[in-house]
C-alpha cells in the first residue's frame, strides 16, 4: 500500500534521510533549513538509532562529515546559503579524499546574509566546485517536495557509487512548502566494510590513510586526473533530465528546481495563446544534460532560460546550444520569485515581438 | 565675518542614541532592558556619538546596531569580534562595542571571541545570554543547561554549557563582568563600567527570552529568590547577601561556603572580601564557577579587572619604535632598491 504524507519540503529531506538508512546528521541552526534538523532531532535516534548532532558551526559540521564519511556510514547535512559557504573548505577536502556523503543546500537570496527567501544564487557554486581547486560534486535539482524524498535516497547511492559528495540543490520555498509525498518504505541501517573505510586495521587489512594533500606535483596531477576520469564517467551516466511539451515545441524555456514548475505554467499560458513552449528542465544540474539540451536546440528557434539569479545556468545552456540558436534570460534575484505571467511576457518580448 | 566653529561639547541624552527604527525584539524580550540601559549609559560617557560604533554578528542580539544612533556594522554569524578588531585597530580613536549572544560568540564565533580576549583589543563585548537560540526558533545554545528541551534537543541537550565568564578569564579578558536584564540600574554602572576599560571588556547579561527559552533565570534572578541567589560584588568589599545582608560567602581554601551572619559564630569579617584586581587569577575562576553549585548565590558585578596594554595600543607602540630607530619608511626606495633579480 502507498504511504501518502503531506510534508514540508525540509521534513521530507528528513524523513527520507531516516527511511534510506542514514547513520548520522550533522547540522547547525539556519532559516529556512532549521526544520531538517528539527524534525531529525525528534524523530531519527528512537526510530533507527540514526545520531543526530548539532555541531557548533557548519564549518564543525562539514568536518564532522568528513570524519564520518571517513568511516564508511551514510552521513549528511543540510545548511542554506551562508552556511554552505562555510562548508566549502571541507567540501573541497572530501572530494579530494573521495569519501561519500550527502549535503543540501536549502538556497536563499544572497549575497551577504541577503534574505530569507527562496533563490538559485548558489547554482554556480554548487555545479562548478564551490571550494578551491578542481572537483565537481554530484548535484541534484529537485522542483517537487516528491523529488527532495527521492533524491535523498537517490544522493546516497549515487554517492557510495562514485565515493563522491553528491548536493541536493534546493530553495527556500521548496523547503518550506507543503506538498503531498509517497514515501519509499523504511530501509535497514546497514555497514558494508568497505575497502576504504577506516573501521581499524585488523591484521588481515592494508593500513588505510586518508588525506588530500600529495607533495609531488606529479602525484597530485595523477589524482587530478582520475578525478576528472571519474566526473567524466558521471556526465555519461548520471545525467538526468525533463522534458516538458517539448515534442512540437518552437521555443524552449530552460529551467531548474522550483523554477521549471513556473515555466510549466508558463508554457500552458503560451500555448493558450497559440506559442508552442516547451520547458527543459534538468534533474542533475552537475552533470548538465548538454547533449540532450544540443539536441533539442536543434529543433526550436529560440531558448529562455529563467532562474532566481542574475544568470547562472543559462552559462550552462550556452555551451550547450553552441550560438545554434538565441538564448535569452530572464532572472529575478533577493529572494524574489518570478510568476508565469512574467515568463510568458517576456518570452513573447524577447522572442515573439509582443505580436503573438 | 567670523569663521569660528562652536566646538563646545553638546550634551547629548538617551533620545541622541535612538536610531528612530521600529524596534522589533518580542514584546517582553529582555533585549529591550539592554537597549534602554545602553542608551542611558552613553550619553555620560561624553564620547561624542560619531566615535561609537556598534558591531554585531547574527543573532536576535545582533539586530542591536539597527536600533542604535552610532555608527553601525551588522555583520557575519559568530565574526563580530574579529570585525571589530580590524575596526579598532584601523581607527583607535573609536569607542568600539560589539553586541552579541551566546549562540553567536558562544558556538560559531567561540575561536574569535577567546583570540580577542587573549589579545587584549580594546573592545566592549556585550553577550546578551539567553541560553536559547532566538532567532532561529529555538534550539539549545552552548549555555543551555544539561537536559534543557528544546527544538533541536527534544529529548533534553546532554552536553554541557560553557560559563562564558569562566571562558572569558580563561582567555585572558582583562575586564569580566556580570549584569541581569531585571536590574537595569545594577546593568547601567556596568555598561559604565565597561565603558571605562581599557582592553578587552567582557560583559555578560543574563537576558530572558520571553518566547523559547522563558524563566531561565527565574531561578536565580526572579522576584522571589533574587534576594538570596544574587550575590553583588563590590570592589573591597566583603561578599554579603541575602535578606539584609545576613548571608555570607567565606573562602575555606578554595572553597565558598554560605556563613550565616546572624548565628552568633560567624561576623563580616569572616567573609571574602571582593578584591577585582585579585593578583591570583584562580579566585576570579572561583567566583565565575560559583555559577555552577546550586548551593551558592551568583555573583553579579565585576569579577575581574586588570590593566594591560591593548593590542591596539601595542601594535602602535611597536610602529611608532621601530619608526624611531629606522626612520620612516620611504616606499621609494624599497621599489627601486637593490634587491632584485634577473631572470635569465
Amino acid at each position: 500500500m502507498k504511504e501518502l504524507k503531506l510534508m514540508k519540503g525540509n521534513e521530507a529531506l528528513a524523513e527520507a534521510a531516516i527511511r534510506c538508512g542514514c547513520d548520522a546528521y550533522f547540522g547547525y541552526p539556519i532559516t529556512p533549513q532549521s526544520e531538517v534538523l528539527e524534525y531529525l532531532s525528534m524523530e531519527a535516534h528512537s526510530r533507527t538509532g540514526m545520531l543526530v548532532l548539532q555541531a557548533e558551526s557548519e564549518v564543525a559540521a562539514i568536518n564532522m562529515i568528513y570524519g564520518a564519511a571517513g568511516t564508511g556510514k551514510k552521513v549528511m547535512t543540510t545548511s542554506s546559503s551562508p552556511g554552505i559557504s562555510l562548508m566549502q573548505e571541507g567540501i573541497s577536502y572530501i572530494a579530494c579524499a573521495e569519501l561519500p556523503c550527502v549535503l543540501a543546500n536549502v538556497v536563499r537570496g544572497g549575497p551577504g546574509l541577503g534574505t530569507i527567501q527562496p533563490s538559485q544564487g548558489d547554482y554556480f557554486q554548487a555545479v562548478k566546485g564551490g571550494g578551491h581547486g578542481d572537483y565537481k560534486l554530484i548535484v541534484l535539482a529537485p522542483s517537487t517536495v516528491q523529488e527532495m524524498v527521492d533524491f535523498v535516497k537517490l544522493a546516497f547511492n549515487l554517492a557510495f557509487k562514485w565515493r563522491n559528495p553528491v548536493m541536493i540543490l534546493t530553495d527556500g520555498a521548496l523547503g518550506q512548502m507543503m506538498e503531498k509525498v509517497e514515501l519509499f518504505p523504511q530501509e535497514e541501517r546497514t555497514f558494508e566494510p568497505l575497502p576504504w573505510a577506516t573501521t581499524g586495521k585488523p591484521k588481515s587489512r592494508e593500513r588505510n590513510f586518508i588525506t588530500s594533500l600529495h607533495m609531488q606535483a606529479d602525484a597530485m596531477e595523477e589524482i587530478n586526473r582520475h578525478l576528472q576520469a571519474k566526473y567524466k564517467k558521471i556526465e555519461e551516466e548520471e545525467t538526468m533530465f525533463e522534458e516538458y511539451m517539448c515534442d512540437d515545441a518552437e521555443y524552449i524555456l530552460t529551467a531548474y528546481g522550483l523554477v521549471a514548475r513556473i515555466c510549466q505554467k508558463a508554457a500552458q499560458l503560451a500555448r493558450e495563446k497559440g506559442i508552442k513552449v516547451g520547458v527543459f528542465r534538468p534533474k542533475t544540474v552537475f552533470p548538465f544534460p548538454t547533449g540532450q539540451l544540443a539536441k533539442l536546440a536543434g529543433k526550436v528557434k529560440g531558448i529562455l532560460d529563467v532562474e532566481m539569479n542574475a544568470g547562472q545556468m543559462v552559462e550552462d545552456v550556452r555551451l550547450a546550444v553552441n550560438g545554434k540558436i538565441p538564448v535569452e534570460f530572464h532572472g529575478r534575484m533577493g529572494g524574489v520569485i518570478p510568476s508565469p505571467e512574467e515568463v510568458l511576457h517576456k518570452l513573447e518580448e524577447k522572442f515573439v515581438g509582443g505580436k503573438a | 565675518m567670523s569663521n569660528t566653529i562652536d566646538t563646545t561639547q553638546v550634551k547629548l541624552t538617551p533620545k541622541d542614541f535612538a536610531s528612530g527604527q521600529d524596534v522589533r525584539w518580542c514584546p517582553g524580550c529582555g533585549d529591550y532592558s539592554i537597549l534602554a540601559q545602553v542608551q542611558r549609559v552613553l550619553p555620560e560617557l561624553g564620547i561624542p556619538k560619531e566615535q561609537i560604533i556598534w558591531i554585531s554578528g547574527i543573532g536576535c542580539s545582533s539586530r542591536f546596531p539597527y536600533y542604535m544612533g552610532t555608527y553601525g556594522f551588522h555583520t557575519i554569524h559568530g565574526r563580530a569580534a574579529a570585525i571589530a578588531t580590524g575596526v579598532k585597530v584601523s581607527r583607535p580613536e573609536l569607542s568600539v562595542w560589539v553586541a552579541t549572544g551566546d549562540g553567536d560568540m558562544m558556538s560559531i564565533g567561540g575561536n574569535h571571541f577567546i583570540h580577542t580576549c587573549r589579545k587584549n583589543v580594546d573592545l566592549k563585548i556585550l553577550l546578551f545570554n539567553n541560553r536559547i537560540y532566538g532567532l532561529t526558533k529555538g534550539q539549545y545554545s552552548p549555555t543551555s543547561e544539561v537536559g534543557l528541551i528544546s527544538k533541536s534537543t527534544p529529548y533534553g541537550s546532554v552536553d554541557y554549557p560553557f560559563n562564558p565568564l569562566s571562558l572569558a578569564l580563561g582567555s585572558g579578558a582583562t575586564f569580566v563582568a556580570r549584569a541581569a536584564d531585571n536590574d537595569p540600574k545594577h546593568m547601567q554602572e556596568m555598561i559604565k563600567r565597561a565603558a571605562e576599560h581599557k582592553g578587552t571588556a567582557f560583559l555578560e547579561i543574563l537576558q530572558n527570552c520571553v518566547i523559547f527559552n522563558d524563566g531561565a533565570y527565574d531561578a536565580i534572578t526572579g522576584k522571589e529568590n533574587r534576594t538570596d541567589k544574587m550575590l553583588y560584588l563590590k570592589h573591597n568589599q566583603p561578599m554579603t547577601f541575602g535578606k539584609d545582608n545576613s548571608k555570607g560567602i567565606k573562602l575555606d581554601g578554595f572553597k565558598p561556603v554560605v556563613i550565616d551572619l546572624n548565628d552568633g559564630v560567624h561576623s563580616a569579617n569572616d567573609c571574602w572580601i571582593h578584591d577585582e584586581t585579585d593578583h591570583d587569577a584562580a579566585r576570579s575562576f572561583i567566583l565565575a564557577h560559583m555559577t555552577d553549585h546550586p548551593e551558592l548565590p551568583v555573583p553579579f558585578g565585576v569579577v575581574r579587572q586588570e590593566y594591560k596594554t591593548t593590542y591596539d595600543q601595542a601594535v602602535s607602540n611597536q610602529i611608532a619604535a621601530v619608526t624611531e630607530k629606522r626612520g620612516k619608511g620611504d616606499l621609494q626606495k624599497i621599489l627601486r632598491g637593490g634587491n632584485t633579480w634577473e631572470i635569465a
